[in-house]
């Protein structure tokens, strides 16, 4: 379980959250640019180190700023995929799925193991030595989403995963995604402005503005587009 | 439907080309054209004999030596310490990025100086290492500390540039995937500035080779120990012209040879992608 | 593409080439004989002040205009004196560094409204300068053999050739004598640095000629060859080495007289070399064939060589022609 408690200065407001994930459970953020939903996930990795307040994953402090503990990102094993996505363009499908496995020093023959299966359920596998940077957009989403998940990560956060990917690949990868999530009963967050994503991932919806919690419930709560102010914190 | 040659599209689009033509045909004389005087101005019988005299041979062997390990020493330190200088704030920082900048606008005789100054025997510096028996002033060491101060800025300011403008996703994803900062400098990093950084590398090196002024005066002008090929260009266009051409060209030839090699290299590594 | 545009197009490009090649070719017309100008044009040579640098501008690669070698200059002198213009280029070895500021003052005083600009540097520098286009209306040269070369080739009014003023050589050593140098032989000691000019230069040519008179009189030729062993650094110009010995870089340099007699006291020891051992340095000043101010060039050269001239030389350490 992920809970985190949040309160950093931005530019022109404070961000304010408190937000709790239960193992298992995928949490929608949403909110308009600059709601601060990308300073929450950063946070949450150790990118960003909040003014004060504290971050636990299942009993594992993160952060905690009364008690000055801040453990480095390299060290919270977390999968993160970035809003610009960062294939390594300069390796290779396989090379960018395995590298999180080789920082572990994970034995090779596991590795390739792992990589085959990421490949297959990415469908990438016929890609596995192009380099990344000659991929289309969605090739590189399915590719850092894998490298993200094969390192078996205890927390799951995704920015804006599904952007780039084409219509036909969606549906299996949002299916895979939460398999993933339900499996290894990991906590998850994703971060999206599509309604329709929302719907399709979100156990539970938070929504954001100007870096407080404005709304939050489940999914099937969430007011129909269309309708006043709700709606337009989901452009 | 033909036009006139006087119509106003017709003449502006003339005036263009010829301007355009003319500018690019001028530049081009101006670079090539002394190059090739150089070439023009001696034959093969007397640029070849000229190569077996000894201080040629030296001269070459010496400017080539010093350059390359000046080169090396600039790359080794300066790569990490461009890295460490981008990616963290310091206090002191915005001085140490001018003087990064600073042997760039220093003439090359006064930078000569100042070494001399300070590493001299009577130097600041100096004179301390003097006491232990190790001379600077007047070695090859000295040639290699010099090269390595008027070129460092070449290739440091390349290497800035690129980690700066690094899309900073790839280390921060690098990380989120637990990998070092070592790791992330030598899998993430250089592999993706790596050809920014040769670039850079070849003007350092080529900066290194043609250094003068601060060489003269602070390793002094010694045969075989100091005498790099510039220092033996302008010793020989006084004494003995045939030598003095004969390593202007020889100067030419290997800065050629390494932009072209470079090129070629860049070339294979845009086909790979 | 329409095809008289393209025609046009070819046109443009050849007129181009044809401006281009006149712009080259006026630059490339080495001496500026025929053309009535004033002031002397653009060189390869900077004209340098007074108070230049030790080292001349030094350039990695000299780049050398196209022009052929040592072309007798055949276009005949302005017949009558041109009244005297108002600068006048002097190429000036560089061992009269010290004394050239003086001798431009009073060079001023005495023909008023009439300035001599001293280019300094080693002599085989500037003959290597004129021999390449470069222009001068006076040239005070530091080695007779180099002047004969230049009277050969055509580039003096030879009948103004004349000998100026003598130096002999000297060894100089930081005030402090760092290497605790006190006669000839201990420059052969091991472990002593040396800085010398290069045998190009006229005080190299003058100090390789004293050292083998030594060797060959009092020393002998172990004694020679450990003095080379020792030179650390062979510099392009006599003031070069004065420098490293002031700075104390080295224990000992051999230069002309007069820089250690003009330096300011406690600038550097000295110990002589004995008379029949040294090499009478003979300085000559000639009128260039390619001046255009013959009259003021003559001026100059008179006044180097009247009492006035003679006696700042004296002044500045130098010794007068025998």
């Amino acid at each position: 379980m992920l809970e985190a408690n949040l309160h950093k200065q931005l530019r022109d407001f404070p961000l304010d959250l408190n937000l709790r994930v239960n193992p298992g459970e995928i949490l929608v953020l949403m909110g308009e640019n600059g709601a601060g939903k990308s300073t929450v996930l950063n946070s949450i990795s150790g990118l960003l180190k909040p003014d004060n307040g504290s971050i636990t994953l299942n009993k594992t402090p993160f952060f905690d700023s009364a008690n000055a503990i801040n453990l480095p990102v390299e060290d919270r094993h977390i999968g993160y995929v970035l809003q610009n996505i960062a294939a390594f363009p300069h390796l290779s499908v396989a090379e960018n799925i395995a590298y999180g496995m080789k920082v572990q020093h994970i034995q090779k023959d596991l590795i390739i193991q792992r990589v085959n299966h990421w490949m297959e359920l990415m469908d990438v596998q016929e890609l596995a030595g192009v380099r990344a940077g000659n991929l289309s957009g969605g090739q590189k989403q399915r590719v850092a989403l894998a490298r993200a998940l094969a390192i078996e990560p205890g927390l799951l956060m995704l920015d804006e995963p599904f952007t780039a990917l084409d219509a036909s690949s969606m549906d299996s990868v949002k299916h895979m995604v939460k398999d993933f999530v339900a499996e290894r009963r990991i906590p998850c967050i994703v971060v999206t402005h599509r309604v329709e994503d929302a719907h399709d991932m979100g156990d539970r919806i938070c929504i954001l503005s100007q870096g407080t919690n404005i709304w939050e419930g489940k999914s099937r709560d969430l007011p129909a587009v269309g309708n006043g102010s709700v709606s337009k914190y989901a452009e | 439907m033909t036009r006139s040659f006087l119509e106003p599209n017709n003449l502006l689009r003339t005036l263009t080309v010829i301007g355009a033509a003319g500018l690019i045909i001028l530049v081009t004389l101006y670079l090539a054209l002394p190059v090739a005087a150089l070439f023009f101005r001696t034959t093969p019988e007397l640029f070849f004999s000229s190569l077996s005299d000894a201080d040629v041979q030296s001269a070459l062997r010496l400017s080539l030596i010093t350059s390359v390990i000046s080169l090396g020493i600039v790359i080794l330190v300066g790569t990490p310490f461009a890295y460490i200088h981008c990616r963290n704030t310091y206090p002191g920082k915005m001085i140490v990025d001018t003087l990064i900048d600073l042997p760039l606008v220093l003439p090359p005789a006064v930078a000569g100086v100042a070494l001399l100054v300070l590493y001299g025997r009577v130097g600041l510096i100096g004179r301390y290492l003097n006491i232990f028996g190790i001379t600077l002033a007047f070695t090859t060491v000295a040639v290699i500390m010099a090269q390595i101060f008027v070129a460092s800025p070449f290739y440091l300011r390349q290497a800035k540039s690129l980690f700066e403008q690094l899309d900073p996703a790839y280390e921060q994803t690098a990380r989120t995937l637990g990998a070092s900062a070592f790791r992330i400098f030598i899998t993430i990093t250089i592999p993706l500035t790596a050809s920014g950084l040769v670039s850079g590398a070849v003007m350092t090196f080529g900066r290194a080779l043609g250094e003068f002024g601060a060489t003269i005066m602070f390793a002094g002008n010694l045969p075989g120990v100091t005498q790099t090929m510039p220092l033996a260009v302008y010793v020989g266009m006084e004494g003995n012209f045939n030598i003095g051409l004969t390593i202007s060209i020889l100067l030419v030839l290997i800065s050629f040879a390494i932009m072209i090699a470079v090129r070629f290299l860049a070339s294979r590594e845009v086909q790979h992608a | 593409m329409d095809k008289s545009y393209r025609i046009f197009t070819t046109i443009s490009i050849v007129c181009a080439l044809l401006i281009i090649a006149a712009f080259f070719a006026g630059c490339t017309t080495s001496q500026p004989t025929t053309k009535p100008v004033t002031t002397p044009p653009a060189t390869t040579a900077p004209v340098q002040s007074m108070t230049t640098t030790v080292v001349s501008t030094p350039a990695p690669t000299t780049v050398v205009p196209p022009t052929t070698t040592a072309v007798v200059v055949t276009s005949t002198p302005v017949p009558n004196y041109t009244p005297s213009e108002k600068t006048l280029i002097v190429y000036t070895a560089a061992s009269l560094k010290g004394v050239s500021g003086k001798l431009g003052t009073e060079f001023s005083q005495a023909y008023p409204g009439h300035t001599a600009v001293f280019n300094l540097d080693g002599t085989q520098a500037l003959k290597t300068q004129v021999e390449n286009g470069a222009y001068a209306d006076v040239f005070i040269s530091a080695s007779n053999s180099y002047t004969n070369t230049l009277k050969g080739e055509g580039y003096f009014m030879n009948s103004t050739v004349k000998p100026l003023t003598t130096n002999y050589v000297i060894v100089i050593l930081p005030a402090t004598n760092p290497g605790n140098i006190k006669t000839l032989a201990d420059l052969a000691k091991p472990g002593v640095k040396i800085a010398m000019e290069d045998k190009t230069v006229p005080a190299g040519t003058a100090t390789y000629a004293v050292l083998a008179n030594l060797a060959k009189s009092t020393y002998n030729q172990d004694w020679n060859k450990s003095v080379f062993s020792n030179v650390v650094t062979y510099e392009t110009s006599e003031p070069g080495v004065a420098t490293k010995v002031s700075l104390g870089e080295v224990d000992a340099g051999f230069v002309y007289e007069s820089t250690y007699t003009a330096a300011p006291k406690d600038t550097y020891s000295a110990i002589t070399i004995p008379k029949a051992d040294n090499y009478l340095q003979t300085y000559t000043i000639g009128v260039m064939q390619q001046t255009q101010n013959s009259g003021t060039a003559q001026e100059f050269e008179d006044f180097m060589l009247s009492s006035i001239g003679q006696q700042i030389l004296k002044d500045y350490g130098f010794r007068p022609v025998s």
